[in-house]
């Protein structure tokens, strides 16, 4: 441990300290009178970082004795992670504060899943990897059930809570086999000890891992909790939950299969195709039948989380460029999603039935044209930014020879588009009646015109994310 | 450059209508039209080149890494259909300047059209099949905005929705059709996919990749089965209908492929699929067309089955074929645009296209009718005008080519023609002929010039093709077939071709028949009439419901909320996913030897097993249940002192009397049983889960156990350097103290939290009014009579200092032999559990003179202010020192800071625990209990607090 140790986890150390202080001086002081100054702060200082991170960042190095790593990539998913914390806090700020949730707690709790993230995507170490995964963890589940006079919002969270644990101690069972099997908690170990050869109880515990990740990640058949989680906590949880969460855990999935099992690709790849093409197809079916928007969104989620794991399952370097790539599209569009699912309300009280969503486009033109080309581009359709998203993925998948995984995508993304479309057409020729309200915040018009300008405008070079993301993919996959 | 800017300029240009509305409706047509005409002039200057043979490319790399770059080249297809695109496009911008009312939004209108227009260039110029890919469904996209655009009619809804599902969904799977084709030619530049023919058409995946691109082209295009969205998308402004769906967007279908006619094309899979789905839909739309009364509806059916005759040709596979179909996109193009237009002038002057409420135009609108009659007349394929010329080459691909049987194509060809016959005529003869009635709802009269001038321009063309078809089409023809085919095509396009030609005969037939139908349309229109048919929304609904509904039973079936059908649906997958692994593994079963069982080991087991089992047989009545996890527990117990783990065993069995005591207090808040939740057959299928879930996990313990570790026992270790290292020859305490010191300071940490969280929660709830009714509630029963029996007291009392005394020395003797900080502590706690029950909360409580927060507290700092003495000596956190020490008249013994680490361990364990249980009292006096200030209460209770 020396300096330098502590100059590379810097940002980590400093949220953690700042998570700390907040919460000292809140409850000291005014208490839930601070929590939209916090959250501000807390905002501000997730930019601040992630500039910092983005710009100051060089290199590959390995500190803490090899238990955590900064490289590209990591540097890649915590900018992506920064960003979108930021985004979801200051738009819930004044929906929160309308319907008196907004405790100080909130952006203290998510500062420390964030770190708790930052730490996931670093992690060079079966041990760092589960303390990561936990400290984000055990703040989600707080967070879901925050709202803790709504009966809906205590169930969301209990069941987050019971079947998180159930992943945790799925990935700890094979972490520890795993352990048993290569003698060393650090994925390099491992590494090394795979390329001798897999023996059974280290595929055991790597499958139990994978079973225990896709938990997170929110992918079928471990996906049940997602629907109810997703509706029944406030919205603006949904919203985090729905993206720097889901970042941290698909890049903890690539990390963990690359550093830690990058020689036995035909092993793991399998099993994170099984679950690519459950997810995209339940993904897709499922959301036919939804009447709720956060419902959906829950089934959006999973079928894009089904994307997104095709790039990893392939195994390329390419394919790991794609899901970054995926991932850093999917969840703007969501932050812009979410933006408007915040504002819609009826009697000022929120609504989230997508029936309230006919007619709108009479009603809000601008904001229904933002959301057409929102939904258009989670749906895939080109020339959105979504469409590039998909290619990506659906590409890396041909490259590498798993064209049954493409079309099999391909397939699943026909029948999702349906769905998407169906909001679409509900916004601008639904059967006559009065649409919801959509009082908005400026933040939050702010976010959906600007996601949906970089849905339109990201055609023409992606924002150049293109080459961080192969850097980052670079890093990873040698 | 040129071509970027010719695909450039119409997405420049739907800029400039939003801004130039307020200039004026004339100014903003102008300039919108100006802008077409630019980007025609521009395709004008290159069509030299094109014309010659000559392929114009321009190259800029977009995102490479993709494989997408913004290439567009230019050869004959492409000019013809860009050609038809800007040239019609600048017709219809003239025609909405007119057809438009003055409430409806012009500017934006112009501007979607002009996206529109953009796309559709940008399809037929790209290079680049994803960047086709991307122009292919901004069509969809600015139609879904052009169709919808009168927001307030309500049958276009229903037309928008399903053209977007349809379409936007054939452009997705194309997607995928793409990427394969892409993959075998190993670029994405159409100028080299076009050369790989043979590594296509040889490769396993061509015919995915075909039926996938065919997906796209297909619903694009209207063919069948998808035929049935276009004419409900006929509610769009005539203008939009007439560009969209007679010009343009559903040409794209064709347009793709003819584009990839050289690679795909040819292959008995492509013949069988194409040239069928075209001819089903030429004859099947036709036929429909003739019963429609809208005008609309009968020329969007029309259109549908001219675009299933072009598609039939393309796919029969000859370059003869391939060639008419080239020339009969031109001309349906010319006449069926034509006759939108008139269809909109007859709408836009007689507020209906009702056929029915029509006729006798003729004398009212004498331009108007002279402009139908033509363009009907070409559609209906009689001589000279250009429908004749292309229909009678049609006819003859058809008859010469088998499908089936010979002669099968040739007779629904004919058929096709006969129906295309009938409704044309009917077009004009229901439409156009027959007396001039009064009640039309609007009195029609000829528009002015800006109307139907348009129309009549594309009239001249269709005469001006039929009469001279070698000197005004046929270079362009040829250009165009050339690029199809890849082969230089000189085609020749005349009137008469001898009476030995089938087609003739096959056109005669077609032209009489025709005419009898129409001469038979009343009895016709009753058998229709009475005849079920398949009426395309009901049936797009009835596919579409049936399936809805089923992914909704699919969705409430896995997804009810249950958290327990969440957990079965999850470890049934975690069982699956081991049971993969398994198989995908080479097992080998373990080698290593078991150890002999004795008699009495195995009746301990047998018992703990049975007590295990009866635990979620009788978990109903929980006092039970929890008297039967306390046998387990305490059974757990003489395994570890079997297997030679005594500290183990005074771990387990101290931790179990406190939780379970604590679990008894807490009981007393619960209701004594609990309810049955679910039914039997539910209950059977969970233990099935259940059972899955153990075997497994029991399963899996079985082989590690019986195979020899991958690597040696970290106990070696321990068990060398326990003594030197740490000075302690107990290495289950040397290991919890020193080596792994750092992992005990974090638990006993957490061990404070989890205490601290527990009175936390029940301040909260003694907070809350409603928890303290409830709570109120659950005491029923009746207590007791002698809560505080005088033997217990006294033996607790006398118990205690003896108790304490264990404790002690317990912990100090830790370090060598069992014992340690966290077995004493739990037997202080034992101890003062015992008093608690004996003699009372309040009374003990009383007579404890500390807060059991500052236990762990003081647990804690002294733990910690014993690691961080290292630091003084230079060493690192938690570093252990110890001496031996001779103080007469004692013997040798040891001082180790370690112990003043378990010092602190033993604090936080006894203030946790009594923190937990002064919780629980908390509670109980909340709920009413009468608590006692004496030491035993036979008297009545004296006060409540």
């Amino acid at each position: 441990m020396t300096s330098a140790d502590f100059r590379i986890l810097l940002p980590e150390i400093l949220l953690s300290g700042y998570a700390m202080a907040a919460l000292m001086a809140a409850v000291y002081t005014t208490r839930d009178k601070l929590a939209a100054t916090l959250v501000w702060a807390t905002a501000g200082l997730f930019v601040a970082l992630a500039l910092y991170i983005g710009a100051a960042g060089v290199g590959e190095r390995t500190v803490f004795n090899g238990l955590f790593v900064d490289d590209p990539f990591a540097r890649f998913a915590k900018v992506t992670i920064l960003l979108s914390a930021a985004a979801v806090l200051v738009m819930s700020q004044d929906y929160m504060y309308r319907r008196d949730l907004l405790r100080f707690e909130y952006p203290i709790l998510v500062t420390l899943a964030v770190v708790g993230m930052m730490v996931m995507v670093s992690s060079a170490d079966l041990i760092t990897l589960y303390m990561g995964l936990e400290l984000q963890s055990l703040s989600l589940y707080v967070v879901a059930s925050i709202r803790r006079d709504s009966a809906k919002s205590s169930e969301a969270g209990l069941k987050y809570f019971v079947l998180g644990a159930l992943s945790s101690g799925l990935l700890l069972y094979g972490a520890s086999l795993v352990y048993g099997y290569a003698g060393t908690t650090q994925f390099a170990g491992i590494l090394t000890t795979v390329q001798a050869g897999v023996p059974l109880g280290l595929l055991f515990g790597l499958v139990f891992m994978l079973a225990g990740l896709a938990f997170k990640v929110s992918a079928a058949p471990f996906h049940m909790w997602t629907p109810d989680v997703y509706e029944g906590s406030p919205t603006p949880v949904t919203a985090f939950f729905a993206t720097a969460p889901k970042v941290a855990a698909m890049a903890l999935i690539a990390r963990l299969v690359q550093d830690a099992f990058g020689g036995i690709p035909g092993q793991w790849g399998q099993v994170l195709a099984a679950l690519a093409v459950a997810s995209m197809f339940l993904g897709a079916v499922a959301a036919i039948g939804q009447r709720d928007i956060k419902r959906l969104m829950a089934y959006s989620s999973i079928a894009h989380m089904g994307y997104a794991l095709i790039g990893l399952c392939v195994g390329t370097a390419y394919g790991v460029q794609a899901t970054m790539i995926y991932m850093a599209i999917y969840v703007t569009m969501n932050v812009g999603t979410f933006a408007f699912i915040l504002s819609m309300e009826r009697d000022g009280r929120p609504v989230s039935d997508i029936a309230g969503l006919n007619q709108f486009a009479r009603k809000e033109p601008l904001k229904a044209l933002a959301m057409l080309v929102l939904l258009f581009s989670l749906a895939g359709v080109p020339p959105m930014v979504g469409f590039f998203g998909k290619f990506y993925v659906l590409k890396a998948a041909v490259d590498a020879g798993w064209v049954w995984l493409a079309v099999a995508g391909a397939v699943a993304s026909v029948i999702g588009a349906f769905y998407y479309l169906r909001l679409v057409y509900f916004m601008y020729f639904g059967a006559e009646q009065d649409p919801v309200d959509s009082r908005m915040a400026p933040v939050q018009w702010g976010m959906l015109v600007a996601v949906a300008a970089i849905m339109l405008l990201g055609i023409v070079n992606l924002f150049g994310i293109e080459g961080p993301a192969a850097l980052a993919a670079q890093a990873l996959v040698r | 450059m040129t071509l970027a800017l010719i695909a450039a300029l119409p997405f420049l240009g739907a800029l400039l209508p939003g801004l130039m509305i307020r200039a004026g409706r004339d100014a903003c047509a102008a300039l919108t039209g100006s802008v077409t005409l630019l980007a025609l002039c521009l395709l004008a200057l290159q069509a030299p080149t094109v014309l010659a043979g000559g392929i114009v490319q321009t190259r800029i790399d977009w995102l490479p890494a993709l494989g997408l770059n913004a290439t567009f080249f230019l050869d004959g297809l492409g000019l013809l259909f860009a050609g038809l695109i800007l040239g019609i496009g600048l017709l219809i911008i003239l025609y909405a300047r007119f057809y438009l009312a003055k409430s409806d939004p012009m500017g934006q209108f112009y501007s979607y059209l002009m996206l529109f227009q953009g796309a559709m260039v940008g399809i037929v110029l790209s290079d680049n099949i994803l960047l086709l890919l991307i122009f292919w469904e901004l069509t969809s996209l600015s139609s879904f905005l052009l169709i919808g655009y009168w927001k307030h009619l309500p049958e276009g809804r229903q037309g928008a929705r399903m053209a977007l599902a349809v379409t936007g969904g054939g452009g997705l799977a194309m997607i995928a059709g793409m990427l394969i084709l892409g993959n075998i030619a190993g670029s994405y530049d159409l100028t080299v996919i076009l050369t790989q023919k043979e590594a296509i058409q040889a490769s396993p995946w061509y015919l995915p990749a075909l039926i996938l691109i065919l997906l796209g082209a297909f619903t694009k295009s209207a063919q069948f089965p998808f035929h049935f969205w276009l004419p409900h998308a006929m509610a769009a402004p005539t203008p939009v209908s007439a560009y969209l769906h007679s010009a343009t967007m559903v040409k794209a279908g064709l347009f793709l492929m003819a584009r990839l006619w050289p690679v795909l094309a040819g292959t008995p899979e492509w013949f069988w699929i194409v040239s069928t789905a075209g001819l089903v839909t030429m004859v099947m739309a036709a036929k429909i067309a003739f019963f429609k009364d809208d005008l609309k509806a009968l020329l969007a059916f029309s259109t549908v089955s001219h675009l299933g005759l072009i598609t039939m040709l393309l796919g029969f596979g000859t370059r003869a074929a391939a060639t008419v179909a080239v020339f009969h996109i031109i001309n349906h193009a010319t006449f069926k645009a034509a006759l939108f237009m008139t269809a909109g002038i007859v709408d836009h002057e007689a507020h209906t296209r009702d056929i029915k409420r029509l006729g006798g135009l003729r004398t009212l609108m004498p331009i108007t009718f002279g402009i139908a009659l033509l363009a009907s007349l070409s559609m209906a394929g009689i001589p000279p005008l250009n429908g004749f010329l292309s229909k009678e080459l049609m006819l003859e691909e058809a008859a010469h080519t088998t499908w089936i049987t010979p002669w099968a194509m040739g007779v629904l060809a004919t058929i096709a023609a006969l129906f295309s016959v009938a409704y044309s005529f009917r077009f004009l003869a229901h439409g156009f002929l027959g007396p001039v009635r009064d009640d039309y709802p609007h009195t029609p009269h000829d528009p002015g010039p800006g109307l139907w001038g348009a129309p009549a321009f594309l009239v001249v063309l269709v005469v001006v093709i039929g009469l001279f078809p070698m000197a005004s089409a046929a270079w362009l023809v040829n250009a165009a077939a050339s690029a199809v085919t890849g082969e230089t095509v000189a085609v020749k396009i005349t009137h008469w071709h001898g009476l030995q030609a089938v087609a003739l005969w096959m056109s005669v037939a077609a032209v009489g028949g025709g005419l009898m139908m129409l001469g038979a349309f009343g009895p016709l229109r009753a058998i229709w009439d009475a005849t079920p048919r398949p009426e395309a929304k009901r049936i797009f609904d009835g596919i579409i419901e049936p399936l809805a509904a089923l992914a909704r039973s699919l969705t409430y079936a896995l997804h009810n909320s249950s958290l327990s059908r969440a957990i079965a649906v999850a470890v049934l997958a975690i069982a699956g996913a081991g049971l993969w692994a398994f198989t995908g593994g080479g097992h080998v079963p373990g080698t290593r030897a078991l150890m002999p069982v004795e008699p009495l080991v195995a009746v301990v087991w047998a018992v703990m097993l049975a007590a295990a089992l009866a635990v979620p047989f009788l978990h109903r009545v929980r006092v039970v249940a929890l008297v039967f996890v306390g046998v387990v527990g305490l059974l757990l117990v003489p395994f570890f002192v079997l297997m030679s783990a005594p500290d183990l065993a005074l771990t387990q069995l101290s931790v179990e009397v406190v939780t379970i005591l604590l679990m008894l207090l807490a009981l007393n808040f619960l209701p004594k049983t609990t309810p049955e939740e679910s039914p039997a057959p539910r209950r059977l299928f969970d233990a099935g889960v259940a059972g899955i879930a153990g075997a497994g996990i029991g399963w899996l313990a079985w082989e590690m156990l019986t195979r020899q570790a991958a690597f040696p026992p970290i106990s070696h270790f321990h068990l060398a350097q326990s003594k030197p290292g740490a000075g302690g020859t107990n290495v289950v305490n040397t290991i919890l103290v020193d080596f792994r010191g750092y992992d005990t300071f974090g638990e006993i940490i957490v061990l404070g939290i989890a205490a601290l969280a527990i009175y936390a929660l029940s301040e909260n709830l003694l907070r809350s009014p409603a928890v303290t009714r409830r709570l109120a509630e659950t005491r029923p029963e009746r207590e007791a009579g002698d809560r505080h029996p005088m033997m217990l007291v006294v033996s607790t009392r006398l118990l205690l200092p003896m108790a304490m005394m264990v404790g002690v020395y317990i912990y100090l003797r830790g370090h060598n032999m069992p014992g340690g900080g966290f077995v004493a502590g739990l037997v202080f706690a034992i101890a003062y559990l015992m008093q608690y029950m004996a003699s009372g909360y309040v009374w003990s409580h009383s007579r404890q003179r500390f807060d059991h927060h500052v236990l762990i507290g003081w647990g804690v700092l002294i733990a910690t202010l014993s690691g961080a003495g290292a630091w003084a000596f230079g060493l690192p956190f938690l570093t252990s020192g110890f001496e031996y020490v001779h103080l007469w008249p004692l013997e040798e013994f040891e001082l180790a800071t370690a112990a003043i680490f378990d010092l602190g361990v033993f604090l936080c364990v006894l203030g946790a625990v009594l923190l937990a249980l002064a919780s629980l009292s908390r509670l109980a006096q909340r709920t009413g209990e009468v608590v006692n200030t004496r030491a035993y209460d036979t008297e009545a209770p004296q006060e409540t607090r």
